[in-house]
Formats: C-alpha cells, structure tokens, sequence
C-alpha cells in the first residue's frame, strides 16, 4: 500500500530540494507571474522563460520526463480552454479558411495568441509540479501558512493529503473484496454494485471524518491546528531568490 | 483509600438511531488503577469509552474528579483524560508522525522545546523514534498503532484510555505495549478482547454485555470462572489455560 503519489522525489537532494520552502514558493511565483504577465504577441520570449524553467528542472534532478507528462496529462484541459482563439474575428491581419460553403476566419494574432497561452499554462504547470514534487508536502503546507495563507485552507489541504489515500485504500480493498466473490453474474449487476461501493464510501468518509474530528477534540483541538516550524531562510536561499529575480527581469526587458 | 478520578452513576445513552447502547452503568474508577473492560462484540466498550473525556455525554452522570462534564471543564478534562481510538487512520490526522504527536502538546500551550522533548521521549516509548518525519499513510498498520498511544503519551494525561491497544501488533511490539503500560503511572481503563493483555495489565475488569455492567470485580476472579466468561462470549486467557 505504499503511495507514491507527489511524494516520489521529495526527498531527493539538489540545490532547489534543498532551498527553505517558503523562498521556494516566493521564486516559483514569481517566476509563474512574469511568464503569466508575458505579452501576448510576442513568443520570442518564450524561449528564454522556457530556458530558465528548464534549467530549474535539470538543477532539480527530478527527470524532465517525469514533469512533462504531467503537462501531458494537464494539456487537454488547457487546448479545451484556448481552442477558440484563432477564430477569434480581429481587424489586422488574417485570412479565411473555407471548405464549399463553410468560410472560418482565421487571424495570426490569434493563432499567436494561442500559441503564447498554451505556452503560459505549460510552463506553469511545469514550474508547480516542479516546486510539488522538489518538497516534501508536510513542509510545503507549513510554509504556506508561514506566508499567511488562512489556517482553514492548509487543514482542508492537509486534511485532503493525509486521508485521500485512506479512502483510496477503503475503496482499493473493496474492490478487491467484491472481486473475490465475483462469480459471474451480469454486467449491470456489477455496475449496480459498483455504484453501491461509491455510496458506502461516501458514507465512511462521512463517518471518519465525524470520528477524526472527535480524535481531534480529545487531543484539546479548540479550531486552530498548530505546527511547528523549523527552517530557517538562509544566505543562499535569499541569493538564489535574488539571481531569479534579476535573470526574470532581464528576459522582461531585451526579450 | 485511593480517590475516585471517575464515578459514573446511571449512566445511558442511546444512539441516533435509538439503539439503547449503554443502560444504566454504575461504575466508581479510583487513581492508579488499570481497569480492563471486557465483553462481547457490540457490548458498548467503545461507547462507553467515549463517555471518559465527554465525546459522547449520554445523560450526563458522570464525575471526572469531582467535576461534572460541562463545555467548560472540557479542555481540563481532556488535558487529563487522553484517549486513543482503535482505528489509527482516525487518531492520526496531521501530515507527518512528528506533528501528529505534537498536536496534543501544542494545544496544551507548551513551548517549543517542551513539545520537542515531549515529542522525542512519546515516541521512544513505542519505539518509533526513527519514522518521526514519515507522513503516517506510509506506516504500516502495527507501526500507526503505535504512533497513536504516542499521541497521547506525548500529553502525560492522568488517566489512559486506550481501545483494543493491541490489535493489530506484532508479537514483539505487543509484549512492549504491555511493559510500558505496567510501566506508566497513569490510571488505565483499557477496553480489549485481548484478555491476556487485561490479564497482564489490569487489577480490575469490568465485564459489559448488551450495554449492561454484569460484573466489576478483581481481574482473576472474573477469569476464574469460566461459565461466567463462556455466558458472555468469552473464554479464559490463554496464560491461565496452560495453568489450569
């Protein structure tokens, strides 16, 4: 029952797995906002921004291929969004598509536009797998509410990350009971029972969560859930922050 | 005469759907002492457990050191009364071992260092000292048993509760489980099917069955007697079999 999940390379070690957290989200945010802010015509200087996140990736040690399957996995639900954007009308530029009767305006702004949004998000998402799997979670969450994140946020989060894998496993041993029993029987019979098997997990994380919330009170739980933090910003994380920062900004103004 | 930490005077409680699951419990707990409840599946030893630190408040007769269970008394209570849950994946909560022991000190105010060093010596009882920065998903099941009585041991509460402690141990660990609770001062009420461990660990037993008290009395005289053991879907401790 060993999850592997984000968890896989957390404790790897490298200059970004070693940078104190909450300098990490602050880099990572930085850099998702700079390439965010990017102007939308011009792609050239996605190179640079896709230099540099690379470069993050490689300084990592976390295998390029490992993240870009998960833009993969992401990548459908960002065409889903931008697939319109060519056809947008716009007044410069462009020329019409026309099959018999069909005429589809296309404009270069807009394929550009599309371009420089697919480009956005990949890198993105790129840059927060990245900063997920270079940090173990538990201090990931700590960090975040270091930066003052609402207390309410991290315990749903924290909830979420501790008992996703509970429920996983209740419905994993289910599964596996039914199938021990399963002795033919017709499709929809399975269906039905399938469809059982969600209701009665609904029903037990329903219940656990009365009961964790119980175990909490006993435990003198009266609405805030204290941790302690321990790391400390150190000299090279503040330089590595300002190395970013400049390079970021560089791009910014001769891209 | 040792003082009384908990009376309990006709205590009920039905549940939602109307199950009568305690009827009218009578029971007195004095200080240092380890009681082991005992009974059938479906006796109401959870429930009744639950009861100890005012989880549950059933008609509300009960005293924990004199004290009526009020929303007032609670964080008291609670500081004194540590219960571990028989389910792991409930008593443990947090993202790792490390805060998921340090949560009841934290709560209890104490600084720092103090929860660092109440963290460190809970965690050395139950031998788990090494999984302090492992997230509890990635424990095996005895393993998560065990960081559970850490949870609380890491409060030094007056009084233990503690349901079936030691399901799911290893031979090994088990046995450990038993030293430390002989080894801990605190008051214990353990409520188990593991008569060998009540055996081991507990002056005094109380048997329940269908929510009802059938016997309080010293721990041998209870598994003395096998009819009465047998009646309620019980039998006499393993140790005491190769005896007799």
């Amino acid at each position: 029952m060993e999850h592997a999940f984000f968890d896989e390379y957390s404790h790897s070690d490298s200059v970004i797995h070693r940078l104190e957290p909450r300098v990490k989200i602050l880099a990572f945010l930085l850099c998702i906002l700079f390439i965010a802010f990017a102007t939308g015509y011009n792609l050239k200087i996605f190179v640079p921004y896709s230099i540099t996140v690379i470069s993050l990736i490689l300084l990592s040690k976390v295998p390029v291929a490992f993240i870009f399957k998960r833009v993969v996995s992401l990548l459908p639900f960002i065409l889903m969004v931008t697939i319109f954007l060519p056809f947008i009308q716009s007044v410069e530029g462009g020329e019409k598509v026309s099959w018999g009767a069909l005429t589809l305006p296309v404009s270069y702004n807009g394929i550009r536009l599309f371009v420089s949004v697919v480009m956005k998000s990949c890198l993105s998402v790129m840059l927060t797998t990245l900063l997920m799997v270079s940090t173990d979670f538990a201090s990931l969450l700590k960090a975040l509410e270091k930066l003052r994140v609402p207390s309410l946020l991290i315990m749903i989060i924290s909830f979420m990350y501790r008992y996703v894998f509970v429920l996983e496993d209740e419905l994993m041993k289910m599964r596996q009971a039914k199938e021990c029993r399963s002795v033919g029987g017709s499709q929809w019979f399975h269906l039905k029972a399938q469809a059982n098997m969600l209701g009665v997990l609904f029903l037990r994380a329903y219940e656990r969560a009365e009961k964790v919330y119980l175990a909490m009170c006993s435990r003198g739980f009266d609405g805030h859930a204290r941790s302690i933090y321990d790391s400390k910003i150190k000299t090279r994380d503040m330089l590595f922050l300002v190395f970013l920062a400049v390079i970021l900004t560089l791009i910014k103004l001769y891209g | 005469m040792a003082k009384k930490v908990i009376e309990i005077q006709g205590l009920n409680f039905y549940y939602p759907d109307s199950t009568h699951a305690l009827k009218n419990i009578a029971l007195d707990i004095f200080e240092g002492e380890s009681v082991g409840v005992i009974g059938p599946n479906g006796a109401g030893k959870s429930t009744l457990l639950l009861h100890l630190n005012g989880i549950l408040r059933g008609d509300n007769h009960i005293k924990l050191f004199d004290m009526e269970i009020s929303d007032k008394a609670l964080p008291l209570i609670r500081k004194k009364v540590g219960v571990v849950f028989q389910d792991p994946n409930n008593q443990l909560f947090m993202p790792t071992v490390f805060d998921d022991v340090a949560f009841g000190p934290l709560s209890m105010g104490l600084s720092k260092d103090e929860v660092n060093r109440a963290v460190n010596e809970a965690l050395r009882e139950v031998d788990m000292l090494d999984c302090v920065n492992r997230s509890s998903h990635h424990l095996s099941s005895g393993q998560k048993k065990r960081v559970s009585l850490a949870t609380v041991l890491s409060m030094r509460p007056d009084i233990l509760v503690l349901d079936e402690p030691s399901s799911d141990l290893d031979p090994k660990h088990r046995r450990d489980l038993i030293a430390i609770l002989k080894r801990l001062s605190a008051t214990k009420i353990i409520a188990t099917h593991d008569l060998d461990l009540v055996l081991e660990v507990c002056s005094r037993v109380v048997l329940l069955n269908a929510g009802r008290v059938v016997v309080t009395a010293a721990a041998m005289e209870v598994f003395s007697n096998r009819q009465l053991l047998e009646e309620n879907d019980l039998g006499i401790p393993i140790a005491l079999c190769k005896a007799g």
